[in-house]
């Protein structure tokens, strides 16, 4: 059973730092419109850490893309630190994206033919600040996610753990709002898994960030403060989870 | 807009050698090709303008001002010009009218100038016998010969003797232009000085090479006047070539072309039609306008073509990476700023492919010989033709990347990070 308009809204004081109002999305899939997310609703504090979880086509990874801003809502509001992203422009929106998102991806997703170094710096191209400082953040980032010894290596001469180090530091040297992973252990062996969601969590909890991610892992969700669950774009509810999850008893004659 | 750093752009390029080098190669052949063509037209207009000298005034016979070679005038009439015109150029008591004759014949040399001796002899010899080595002979090439006097030497200004000496008449002698080995499609060396040349079915020796750069002179072979009007049994000239000293209003010395005009009116029974020089060969090179067209047509036809193909190269290279497209605009980096990077990609591989084939044009095609009826001319590839090739090959990478990319770009950000 699941339900709609489900408050998922939290009980801070301030603001929360995202809010979905009816936020929906639909598309065009040859004659078919499908929708993927179905007038949601949902709060999401500062420095809350929110896991996503849902079977294939639940609408998790749609949500997640609309809350990073690289893809935008067919109805509904989505409201981000006060502004309205939903009617940004194209433009603005990357422009947003840039300053207040992180985004770390499944196959980490770093330019080949840039170094790990490069690939740290090139969110900040997109900022105006001098080389030292630059420079400067870059080597904090690195250092943060334990890779500082990689500054000149090219992503096929890392491990796929070091490579999604170097992806989580490209997500955090601008000091974003909001980091979002999609998946960010999926192509990890268990070990590695393990590591980068540790370092996630940690860098959550020191930097003051909000992490979103989208995961089938359970044991991934765990580090999770709050988990949420998706079926056919709607959330569900936690006691519906809860009575679907319970062991069937049989009933006495 | 910020943009991508350029060591992006640069470091794409060696994602695929393969790729690279078909789009280098491509851009360098389309960049050639204009070089060639560009310098064929510049050439051939460049010799034809350059062979008119500045104060040079010719005159043909009445009705063949199209063509030289059709002219006849009486052979008495250049005496007549050089007495009666007055502000024709003199030194040292010499007018500078130089009679001509110009005609196109076939001419023999080396291998086939021996073949065709050797089976006079043969033919001799054997008397009346099988006359199937002469059948056999190889035809010549037509050159221009110009029966000249030694006034020409000094009406001619561009032309001077680079090897031997003026060539003396009734000994069968010739001098040879820089460009006539081309002409006749043998090596230099078998025009030097010393060789012979077959003409009208007789050896005449070289004695010696001029040069005239820059014009169609230098593709004939130039024999005295009366030696040429001997061989080819005719009693007229083809034209008279004057040299006027300019006009000096102060002086009331010298003569323009319009006095020469005013003579040929007053004196109908000489059946004269003045040109001048520049203007005979500037007809000649509009008669040659439409070979340039089809020189620049087919330049920009194969261009087009290496266009398609750029964008196919393009389109491959930029599929290829649709995610990490995605991924950069995930980042923050607006399309334009992601196109641009595209753009400076593959100008980088044109031009580079166009600086290629400008080296190429420079040091292998400048100056090359090339045959036309008019005789021959040097491929003229000029600072305008290589800005031009540069440009084309800017113009390759610019319009070869701009579809591609926007068609890589199409796909929202969500479904180019699902792209393989």
């Amino acid at each position: 059973m699941t339900t709609n308009h489900t408050n998922h809204r939290t009980n801070s004081s301030g603001p929360p730092l995202i809010q979905c109002r009816r936020l929906t999305k639909t598309y065009k899939k040859g004659d078919n419109t499908i929708t993927p997310l179905q007038e949601l609703d949902l709060d999401v504090p500062t420095g809350d850490f929110l896991a996503l979880m849902g079977p294939s086509g639940s609408g998790k990874t749609t949500l997640l893309n609309l809350i990073a801003g690289i893809d935008r809502p067919s109805g509904g509001n989505l409201i981000i630190g006060g502004t309205d992203i939903s009617t940004l422009s194209r433009s603005k929106l990357a422009d947003w994206r840039s300053v207040n998102v992180g985004y770390v991806f499944q196959l980490y997703n770093l330019v080949p033919v840039l170094t790990a170094y490069e690939n740290v710096e090139l969110p900040l191209l997109l900022h105006s600040m001098s080389a030292k400082d630059r420079h400067e953040k870059v080597q904090t980032a690195m250092q943060l996610v334990g890779i500082a010894d990689r500054h000149d290596h090219y992503p096929r001469q890392l491990s796929g753990g070091q490579e999604q180090r170097v992806a989580i530091a490209r997500a955090i040297v601008t000091d974003p709002t909001i980091i979002v992973g999609d998946e960010p252990t999926g192509d990890l062996d268990q070990e590695s898994a393990q590591a980068i969601m540790d370092l996630m969590v940690q860098l959550c909890e020191d930097l003051g960030k909000t992490l979103i991610i989208v995961t089938h892992d359970a044991k991934s969700a765990a580090y999770a403060k709050r988990t949420l669950h998706l079926e056919k774009g709607r959330l569900i509810e936690a006691a519906v989870l809860a009575a679907r999850r319970a062991p069937l008893v049989p009933q006495e004659a | 807009m910020r943009l991508l750093p350029f060591a992006y752009a640069v470091r794409n390029l060696g994602r695929s050698p393969s790729r690279l080098f078909l789009s280098v190669a491509g851009a360098a052949m389309v960049v050639l090709l204009i070089l060639v063509a560009g310098g064929f037209v510049n050439g051939m207009s460049r010799a034809l303008r350059a062979t008119g000298g500045e104060h040079n005034v010719i005159l043909m016979g009445a009705g063949s001002e199209e063509s030289v070679e059709r002219s006849e005038i009486e052979a008495g009439v250049p005496g007549v010009l050089a007495a009666s015109v007055a502000g024709v150029r003199t030194r040292a008591g010499v007018a500078y009218v130089s009679p001509e004759v110009h005609v196109m014949l076939p001419v023999r040399v080396g291998a086939a100038a021996r073949t065709t001796t050797q089976s006079s002899g043969e033919q001799a010899a054997a008397a009346q016998g099988s006359n199937t080595a002469s059948m056999s002979k190889p035809k010549g090439r037509q050159v221009m010969m110009r029966g000249v006097t030694p006034t020409a030497a000094l009406v001619h200004e561009s032309v001077s003797l680079t090897e031997g000496r003026w060539p003396v008449s009734g000994a069968d002698e010739v001098l040879v232009g820089r460009m006539a080995a081309t002409v006749l499609g043998v090596a230099e060396i078998d025009v030097q000085v010393g060789k012979a040349v077959m003409i009208d079915g007789r050896p005449w020796e070289v004695v010696g090479r001029f040069s005239a750069p820059g014009t169609v002179v230098e593709a004939e072979v130039w024999l005295p006047l009366a030696d040429l009007m001997t061989a080819t049994k005719r009693e007229t000239i083809s034209c008279v070539v004057l040299t006027l000293d300019p006009y000096n209003e102060e002086t009331g010395e010298g003569a323009d072309f319009g006095d020469i005009a005013a003579f040929t009116k007053t004196r109908p029974d000489l059946e004269l039609v003045p040109m001048t020089e520049r203007e005979y060969y500037g007809k000649l090179a509009n008669f040659f306008g439409p070979i340039k067209i089809v020189a620049w047509v087919t330049a920009g036809l194969i261009a087009v073509g290496g266009l398609f193909g750029g964008l196919n190269t393009m389109y491959a290279a930029f599929a290829s990476r649709i995610r990490e497209l995605g991924t950069l605009q995930s980042i923050g980096y607006r399309r334009l700023a992601i196109v641009w990077s595209m753009i400076q990609e593959s100008t980088l591989a044109t031009a580079a492919g166009g600086l290629i084939a400008c080296a190429v044009g420079v040091f292998m095609l400048d100056g090359l010989a090339v045959r036309f009826s008019m005789g021959a001319f040097g491929l003229m590839i000029d600072e305008t033709v290589i800005g031009l090739g540069l440009l084309t090959g800017l113009a390759l990478g610019v319009v070869g990347a701009l579809p591609p990319a926007i068609r890589c770009l199409k796909p929202t950000i969500p479904v180019a990070l699902k792209a393989v």
